[in-house]
């Protein structure tokens, strides 16, 4: 088990930087999700890591030791690529077994080694067969089970659910919870999927553009979001947001004026253009004499069961609302919608940085 | 429906029948005469003899009288070495080319050209390198101290120079498949093995070189049939000589039916010859249809 650390480690393809000096700690037995949107190099960084692409500048350490220049296979690390990288000529038992041929190990410690962590898998019943004769999630715990018998320090992960269906990624995301509270082991795990994200991270790390936007814990990246660009992606679905100004202890918006919450006082100048921000569930239908509400035309309602979503109008402003299902307004209902003062984020428009700290 | 289907069948025929006619007159009718030939004495030199049936006696000819038999070994003994030089340096250089390397687009263009010049001007080409005194290779050799070699005028060299002037135009083959072949592999597993850090050696070993088997087995048995009729270099080089060092089947039935004039005695070596043929294709379709991925 292992820390790695980056600092300003930078990722060049000719002239062309992708990422851009970024810096991150993962614990030892710390479980760290990438995320971001596709592009953002998420990817680029894990294969810095595994070794498989050069930094190009800054410094990584495995450990205590800087590894730029250290080879994949010294740096301790085991990688589960997203389309698996399975052996397709060879069965499930010797794709497992070639992982352990640089170890030089007895033919009867391989054995034990395999079969311990092929049960481990749920594999035994699979070990004669090739890749071609496997189930998309059959073949995903073989390439886990490939990384894991060479019980590395650090586990690599690059989108291991992607090509799976969406009931099997739940079961998967669970399998890989348990085996990280059970091994132990550091993880980085790149994803572009913030329920992932969320469900399995000790620490979250959004990525944009090759730049860390913001690192923190599930509930910090969701409750407290850096910035708008995190604000809007986590959290589905996403975050409202309002242009508006201040004037006068109050948030105005066209069609809508709401006052500052308390703990905004004396952090925002008169005349400050900011956003507001406000998740779905911080709205709530009203009296129209409530305080912080304003009338609303209901478009459209997506009925979810518990609750159910309305695409709201206010003003000019498009507005989703996250509403108790029963008693929910029929679409083309003129209602009032109350803005909880405790849900609302505020942002820096110029900047996109959060106001709240 | 009935109706449309019947007309259809009759209209298939009449596409088919140009295709049937060219295929009976270049191929069935001439291999037909061959078996008929191949039963009957027939003196080139003495067209207005009568071809009279013979029975077996050609078969026996040909099965009992060495020259056959010595043939056959030739042919199979200038297959092994070129076949498995050829394979050798064939993988070697696709692994070279289809490295990310600057150049390697155009070495491998280049690498190609042998294989596009006709065997017969490879067979001149080489003859004026082989040349005993005049020849440029003995020129060279004699810098590094060897030589002079009678390439081709020695029973123990001429099948080498035969097998070098192939070898020379045929590797690029077996280069270009296989690197086709290697460039269709997908790259994740080779990363994957770079990390648990596996040797280059293990990995060609127990990675690539299955993966290629399927391709490799069909180049080879592709190789193994031209190796099979090989005919003009020879011609070129050596005419089947010194002696008859370098006499290949081709070279053999050649001889007996346009130098002997024993046109039976010709039909059926080439019988014999067609049906070791046939067994080389059935038994490497059987090793086909077994799973080349198994072993
Ligand atoms: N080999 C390469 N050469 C040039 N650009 C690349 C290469 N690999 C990735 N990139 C670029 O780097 C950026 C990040 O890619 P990647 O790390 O794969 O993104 P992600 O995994 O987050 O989707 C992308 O814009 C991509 O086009
Ligand atoms: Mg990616």
């Amino acid at each position: 088990m292992s820390e790695i650390t980056l600092r300003n480690v930078i990722k060049r393809y000719g002239a062309v930087e992708v990422v851009h000096g970024i810096d991150l700690d993962v614990e030892e037995g710390e479980f760290v999700v990438l995320l971001g949107p596709s592009g953002c190099g998420k990817t680029t960084t894990l294969r810095m890591v595994a070794g498989l692409e050069d930094v190009s500048d800054g410094n990584l350490s495995i450990g205590e030791t800087r590894v730029n220049e250290v080879a994949p296979k010294d740096r301790g690390v085991a990688m589960v690529f997203q389309n698996y990288a399975l052996y397709p000529h060879m069965t499930v038992r010797q794709n497992m077994e070639f992982a352990l041929k640089p170890l030089g190990l007895s033919a009867k410690e391989v054995a034990r080694r395999v079969d311990e962590i092929a049960n481990m898998l749920g594999l035994s019943e699979l070990m004669a067969r090739r890749p071609a004769q496997l189930s998309g999630g059959q073949r995903q715990r073989v390439a886990m089970g490939r990384a894991m018998v060479r019980t590395p320090d650090v586990f690599l992960f690059d989108e291991p659910l992607s090509n799976l269906d969406a009931k099997l990624r739940t079961q998967v995301r669970l399998e890989i919870a348990k085996l990280h509270n059970r091994l132990g082991t550091t993880v980085l795990y790149v994803t572009h999927d913030q329920v992932e994200a969320m469900t399995l991270a000790d620490k979250i790390v959004i990525m944009r553009d090759g730049h860390i936007e913001q690192v923190g814990t599930p509930e910090q990246v969701y409750s407290q979001p850096d910035n708008m660009f995190v604000a809007t992606f986590i959290g589905s679905p996403p975050m409202n947001m309002i242009p508006a100004q201040v004037r006068e202890r109050e948030l105005q918006a066209n069609g809508l004026a709401l006052k500052v919450p308390p703990r905004f006082e004396g952090r925002l100048a008169e005349g400050q253009s900011v956003t507001i921000g406000i998740r779905p569930n911080g709205l709530s239908l009203a009296g129209a004499e409530m305080p912080n509400a304003a009338p609303a035309r209901v478009e459209v309602t997506e009925y979810l069961g518990n609750e159910a979503l309305l695409d709201l109008r206010v003003g000019p402003h498009e507005l989703i609302a996250e509403v108790p299902a029963l008693g929910r307004p029929a679409p083309g209902t003129e209602i009032s919608v109350q803005f909880d003062p405790d849900a609302i984020h505020l942002f820096d428009t110029e900047t996109g940085a959060s106001l709240s700290r | 429906m009935a109706y449309i289907r019947k007309r259809n069948r009759s209209i298939f025929l009449i596409f088919l029948l140009p295709a049937i006619l060219v295929l009976f007159l270049t191929t069935i009718y001439p291999m037909l005469y061959a078996g008929y030939l191949s039963f009957r004495s027939y003196d080139l030199a003495k067209p207005f003899v009568p071809r009279v049936f013979v029975g077996l006696s050609n078969y026996q000819n040909v099965l009992t009288t060495g020259d056959f038999l010595h043939a056959l070994k030739i042919t199979f003994q200038l297959m092994a070495i070129t076949l498995s030089i050829q394979l050798f340096i064939g993988v070697g250089l696709a692994l070279l080319v289809t490295q990310r390397l600057p150049g390697m687009s155009i070495a491998r263009t280049l690498l190609l050209i042998p294989m596009m010049i006709s065997p017969v001007i490879v067979g001149l080409v080489w003859l004026f390198l082989y040349f005993p005194e005049l020849g440029y290779l003995n020129y060279f050799l004699s810098y590094i101290g060897i030589g002079p070699i009678s390439w081709i005028t020695s029973p123990d060299w001429a099948l080498w120079a035969i097998a070098i002037a192939d070898i020379w135009q045929w590797t690029p083959f077996i280069m270009m498949g296989t690197a086709a072949a290697l460039t269709s592999l997908s790259p994740e597993p080779y990363e994957a093995a770079k990390i648990d850090g596996n040797t280059r050696w293990q990995v060609f070993r127990y990675v690539t070189l299955p993966q290629l088997k399927p391709v490799l087995v069909s180049l080879l048995f592709l190789r193994a049939i031209d190796a099979f009729k090989i005919y003009d270099i020879i011609f070129v080089l050596t005419k089947g000589g010194p002696g008859d060092s370098t006499e290949v089947l081709s070279l053999y039935i050649y001889r007996q039916s346009f130098t002997f004039w024993q046109m039976g005695v010709g039909a059926a070596a080439s019988f014999v010859s067609l049906i070791i043929i046939v067994v080389l294709i059935t038994f490497f379709f059987k090793s086909l249809n077994r799973d080349p991925m198994q072993s």
